[in-house]
């Protein structure tokens, strides 16, 4: 990156492309120049744990799969010396007289991600890291369990290469501290990796015993509760809070002593075979320069500076900011901002869309309908995940003798663009008219590889998968030989479904360009808000009278932000624009279509109403819990946080004047009703407790906690409050606090009871008023839409997305996107993110001007129908009808509405009705080769 | 870096035009561009690393569905 | 594709193939991906289907069905743990019930010959759609269910079957009976039945029954070109 001029909608940015010391075009990835490269140089993929070459593929999936050279140990780029890799490239490919090139690119607007940097603890030598060789850092200890790692997927440690069975993780490393050289924010990401951690150790060795040292276990994220309660609840794992320091590293074995105090035992030293560091992450490299150079500003922790209510504007106009560079966060969140950004783009250059769109080629298809069977089979090694256990080249040789079968090839990758090439081009070569690819699962690489055939020049159709990683090598990882008989079977199966596979016609169906938003809180109002700045028209549905929702009743954020007024201001261009129809008080009775033609009808007092759209957006919110326990209801100085901060925003009295306030937190979640953690409560009730610090400074504030989950910056917040005195006090939950009225000299007092862990007592507090953080739920109407837009919930009855790290605004109904409190529990600027990610998704839809549907429906012979029904009444579609012929009435499928699950093929009695690709003889085929060889 | 690496190729600037530039590609950038293009838009996504994929691609496998990161 | 589209044409031709156990995977009931709530039927077939598998002598926990959502690795695994130590349990089909292979496959293709009927009765008498597993577990499980199974599915099954031995030859009362381990009135009861049909005759000359066509109770086989 060199400079960026201009303003946004003309940004001018000079890049200089740095050379890789081949020519792209012409490297096909062979890896013959790294095997005769005799530099050795360490794996920064690796994290340094394992060698390569001066020359070499980044990793082994990587995009392009083509070699580059690190100029800072060739030989030849260093000192002249060395040419051996342009001796041996066949392509000569290699040109080691590249020089950087300098490009000038104009563009509209620009998204920055450039990511994060993890906390290097070799800086202040933390735990002896660096020098003691058994004490790793979480992403060395990733790489270690990678099947691409150092030790190709066994778990090793360094000093000797043996297995290590006791194993500590160590929290909060760099995260949390006020110390130099420590990042004050907590890394958010931490406590969930090492849970994974712990739990893909457990996998590779059931016996091992794993310790966590922790100092708040911090699972707020969705359905993480429950990851932590599965990994707590394996055998031979130890949660300790507890601060850790270094013992030593014990001479001849190399172990570890790590020393820390529980309230049981006091002091302790144990050893350990590996001491793990969940370091946290810090902003990019050379972010001030980035920052200089965009012309962008930075938070005092070198972090984007964004907008405070939206996270994804930078300081600067037309720059936007996606991903962990807004500050520590995790996948899903950097998926959300990232189509946020794509949001904000798209609403800066609406005006432009679709000018510059290249529009994708492919050659004309042949058709081969009438050819015999000519089937090529593809087996993946998968790097090492399928090559490691089943013997590929035996897989190949055996498909190569089966029925129909004249190509059959290994490939190390066949999902890597370079083999898929390959893959089009021995299609064409060979005259291939079937497809077999042995690899992983169709859910993810189905699309890619009918592309291929495509590519190809043949009906994608012709495409079938067989999944020897995820129903094979990765369940019989310890038996090898039958693995290979396996997948030998399943190859052989797939070949003869692949054999029977027809061409099929997909549909091209027209997109209504029209939103419809469910929803008309903030994240919804912001969606919709969103959709009609990149050109289109949208329905607000709210089912209250007003706008709003939640936000209504919140008064400021954390960082300050008056929520009244934004959200006012949000009505009000609700209200103005011209493209966003408003409804309130509306309710909707049906919902049917598909994506990009959705019917919903919408009832407002006695009007019903029936609306037209292309995709919806579910943003109907969340409910704060209404707490029965804690003598809630029974006595007025019982409130909710909500409650409370209404108040402190009214100025009421007895709030100002109270001297002893009691907060408990987890009030209604985080039990066997809930299992779930509400997330924003912790930092909810630090905002309320300085607010009344502020008010009076002396007042006695008590916080009742069982972890404090101020996940990112909001530690900052935290620390501030316990600097001003609020007094946290954490309680288990077989140990609740207990409240009770006590009457005593004609006054009635509150009196709080809690076990003090530190001091090992009870306490005794009364208070002027309890505070209870009651959790977040969902709202009741949820389940009935989740019924009419076929989308489904998560077990706290929460929308479930289709991909909870990859999609987590899209629903696996195609056209259906959710964001806000819907998903689940969070703050406002969260939501926010999410409303724009969600609109970003949905106009990848809207910007269409069709969808294409699958050929994979059902089809009627007619001459096989008896007439009876059967399949009308099963298809809830509603995709079978009656037809008159000359034959009489006979079942006709509507191709558009048909979802091809193949109920009607199942029921049909005379066989009549058929699943393309999904026949009764495809199937049939596939079950006969199950136990039978051609 | 090598001292043969340092000089630029004099005289040709390449110039392009698009509408949206994207600077990092790992997860999040990737989605961004993923998205853009999607929606009718002309991306070029620029990294400093030789390939693309960011720290997510150093992942094993992600919680909870343990799907590989790739 | 859904596991409503499992035909129980499928199951037989694996029993017939030799295959131990089949499997059904499916989603949670309640959330399935399609409008037409496939799990369900999916849930009836299997019951049904081992009720006939029960009646033609081979054991019914050969056929399982397990909801295992997309998300539930684990359980997956721990599934198909269990799925593969109950068969195990179970030993080789036909074998381990007594059965010997050639009338396994005689009666598995009687059941075959039938669906086309089965289908119709499913349909038409045996309840058509349910909103819950337990609705359709009880139903299966009532004693209504077990006498409309006798009415409409044992008679013409049993009725298949002997067409299907007819077909091989003719045969008296007797060996008919052997052949399908019913008593002797019980058969005759059967042969009557199908004489009146006109599906079958007793033949003086051989003292004997045969059979008139050789179309069986069902109009048509499913798998036609199977």
């Amino acid at each position: 990156m060199d400079k960026v001029e201009g303003k946004a909608g003309e940004f001018n940015v000079t890049l200089i492309k740095k050379p890789r010391y081949i020519e792209e075009e012409k490297c096909t990835g062979c890896g013959a120049c790294v095997e005769f490269c005799p530099i050795l140089i360490q794996d920064q993929y690796n994290q340094n744990l394992s060698l390569n070459k001066a020359i070499h593929v980044y990793f082994s999936q990587a995009i392009p799969l083509v070699t580059y050279i690190d100029p800072e140990h060739c030989l030849f780029l260093r000192d002249r010396k060395c040419t051996i890799c342009t001796g041996v490239c066949n392509k000569n490919a290699i040109d080691l007289f590249q020089k950087p090139e300098r490009l000038e690119i104009e563009v509209g607007s620009i998204i920055l991600a450039p990511g994060f940097e993890i906390f290097d603890p070799k800086l202040r030598n933390d735990y002896g890291y660096g020098k003691i060789q058994n004490v790793v850092t979480s992403l060395d200890y990733e790489r270690i369990l990678c099947s691409t790692g150092p030790y190709e997927g066994e778990l090793r440690r360094l000093s000797d290469g043996k297995h290590p069975h006791k194993i500590a993780w160590i929290q909060c490393v760099g995260s949390r501290q006020s110390i130099p050289g420590g990042n004050s924010y907590c890394s958010s990401v931490c406590c969930a990796y090492t849970q994974k951690q712990v739990i893909v150790t457990k996998d590779h060795d059931a016996k091992a015993e794993c310790t966590i040292f922790h100092n708040d276990v911090r699972s707020f994220g969705k359905d993480f509760e429950r990851f932590y309660q599965r990994t707590e609840n394996l055998p031979g794992v130890r949660f300790i809070r507890s601060y850790v320091t270094l013992g030593k590293e014990i001479p001849g074995t190399k172990n570890v002593t790590l020393r820390y105090a529980t309230n049981e035992d006091g002091v302790k030293e144990e050893e350990f075979d590996l001491v793990v560091l969940s370091v946290g992450l810090t902003p990019p490299d050379e972010v001030k320069d980035l920052a200089e150079k965009f012309n962008i500003e930075l938070t005092s922790q070198g972090f984007c500076k964004t907008n405070s209510v939206n996270a994804i504007e930078t300081t600067r106009q037309g720059i936007f900011v996606s991903g962990a560079f807004q500050g520590p966060v995790d996948i899903p969140e950097s998926i959300v901002t990232a189509s946020g950004a794509d949001a904000l783009c798209s609403q800066l250059l609406a005006y432009r869309r679709g000018e510059m769109a290249i529009k994708r080629e492919y050659p004309g298809e042949r058709d081969v309908s009438k050819e015999e069977p000519r089937v090529g089979v593809f087996v993946c090694h998968c790097g090492a995940n399928i090559g490691r256990v089943v013997n590929v080249p035996s897989v190949v040789k055996y498909a190569s003798g089966l029925k129909h079968v004249v190509h059959a090839q290994e490939a190390l990758f066949a999902c890597a663009t370079d083999t898929a090439k390959k893959i089009a081009e021995t299609i064409q070569e060979k005259g291939l008219n079937r497809v077999v690819v042995a690899a992983c699962t169709p859910r993810t690489h189905e699309p890619l590889f009918r592309d291929t055939l495509r590519e190809g020049g043949i009906n994608p159709y012709y495409f079938e998968m067989a999944n020897i990683r995820e129903h094979c090598s990765w369940v019989h990882a310890r038996e090898k030989e039958i693995a290979t008989r396996k997948a030998k079977d399943i190859v052989r199966m797939s070949v003869a479904r692949a054999a029977r596979l027809k061409p099929l016609q997909e549909l091209n169906l027209p997109v209504d360009k029209r939103a419809l938003v469910v929803g008309g809180g903030v994240a919804g109002m912001t969606s919709a808000l969103s959709l009609a700045h990149q050109g289109f028209e949208v329905f607000l549905i709210e089912k209250r009278s007003e706008l709003g929702g939640m936000a209504r009743k919140l008064y400021s954020t954390l960082e300050g932000l008056d929520v009244q007024a934004y959200v006012n201001d949000l009505i009000r261009n609700a209200f103005q624009h011209p493209s966003v129809h408003v409804m309130t008080d509306a309710t909707i009775t049906t919902a049917s279509g598909y994506v990009g033609n959705f019917a919903t009808t919408i009832k407002t007092g006695e009007m019903i109403k029936e609306v037209r759209h292309g995709i919806a957006v579910i943003a109907t919110g969340a409910e704060e819990y209404k707490p029965t326990e804690y003598l809630y209801g029974q006595d007025e100085r019982v409130l909710t946080q909500i409650e409370l901060g209404e108040r402190i925003a009214k100025g009421e009295e007895r709030v100002t004047h109270s001297q002893s306030v009691v907060m408990i937190q987890c009030v209604g979640c985080r039990n066997e009703e809930r299992n779930y953690c509400s997330r924003v409560c912790c930092g909810h009730s630090i905002k309320n407790a300085l607010k009344l610090k502020e008010i009076n400074s002396g007042m006695d504030i008590y916080l009742l906690y069982r972890d404090m989950r101020t996940y990112g910056f909001a530690e900052d917040y935290y620390r501030e409050a316990a600097n001003k005195n609020v007094k946290f006090i954490r309680y288990e939950a077989e140990d609740k606090p207990r409240v009770e009225m006590v009457e005593e000299g004609g006054e009635r007092r509150l009196k709080v009871t809690v076990t003090d862990f530190v001091l090992g007592a009870k306490l005794e507090i009364d208070a002027d008023l309890l505070v209870l953080s009651a959790a977040v739920v969902p709202p009741a109407t949820n389940t009935e839409l989740s019924r009419l837009f076929k989308v489904s919930l998560n077990p706290d009855g929460f929308f479930q997305e289709a991909h909870v790290k990859l999609r987590p605004v899209d629903f696996a109904a195609e056209g259906v996107f959710l964001c806000g409190m819907a998903h689940y529990p969070k703050n406002l600027s969260e939501a926010i993110s999410e409303a724009y990610g969600a609109s970003g998704r949905a106009v990848t839809i809207l910007s269409r001007d069709s969808v294409t549907a699958s050929g994979a429906v059902s089809e009627v012979h007619e001459k096989d129908c008896v007439s009876c029904g059967i399949c009308l009444s099963v298809c809830t579609c509603g995709a079978i009808e009656f037809h008159d012929t000359p034959q009489g009435k006979k079942a006709w499928v509507n191709p558009v509405l048909c979802e091809g699950d193949g109920l009607c093929t199942a029921k049909c009695p005379t066989g009549a009705i058929q699943l393309k690709h999904f026949t009764d003889d495809d199937l049939i085929a596939q079950i006969d080769a199950a136990v039978r060889e051609d | 870096m090598g001292q043969f690496a340092e000089q630029f190729d004099k005289g040709s600037v390449d110039s392009h035009a698009g509408d949206v530039m994207v600077v990092g590609g790992g997860i999040s950038g990737v989605q961004a561009s993923l998205d853009l293009a999607s929606s009718g838009f002309k991306v070029y996504l620029v990294d400093k690393a030789p390939a693309i994929g960011g720290k997510m691609a150093q992942l094993d496998k992600t919680f909870p569905t343990n799907d590989c990161s790739i | 594709m859904c596991t409503g589209r499992i035909d129980p044409g499928f199951i037989l031709r694996a029993f017939a193939n030799g295959t131990d156990g089949v499997y059904i995977g499916g989603c949670w009931p309640g959330e399935c991906h399609y409008p037409t709530e496939g799990n369900y039927h999916a849930l009836s077939m299997v019951l049904l289907t081992q009720k006939m598998l029960k009646h033609i002598g081979v054991h019914p926990g050969r056929l399982m069905v397990e909801w295992v959502s997309a998300a539930e690795g684990i359980r997956f695994a721990e599934v198909m743990n269990d799925v593969v130590k109950r068969v195990k349990e179970l030993g080789p089909i036909g074998r381990a019930e007594g059965i010997d292979e050639n009338r396994l496959k005689l009666k598995l293709e009687a059941i075959r010959n039938l669906l086309p009927y089965i289908k119709l009765v499913e349909q038409e008498r045996l309840g058509g759609h349910f909103h819950s597993e337990e609705e359709i577990k009880k139903f299966y499980g009532s004693e209504e269910m077990d006498r409309l199974f006798r009415e409409l599915i044992v008679d013409p099954l049993v009725m298949s079957e002997i067409m299907m031995l007819l077909r091989e030859k003719p045969l008296t009362v007797g060996e008919i009976s052997a052949g399908l381990g019913l008593g002797s009135s019980e058969a005759s009861r059967y042969l009557n039945r199908s004489s009146r049909q006109g599906w079958v005759r007793f033949d003086q000359r051989q003292k004997r029954f045969v059979s008139v066509r050789s179309q069986g109770v069902g109009t048509r086989s499913v798998e036609r070109r199977g």
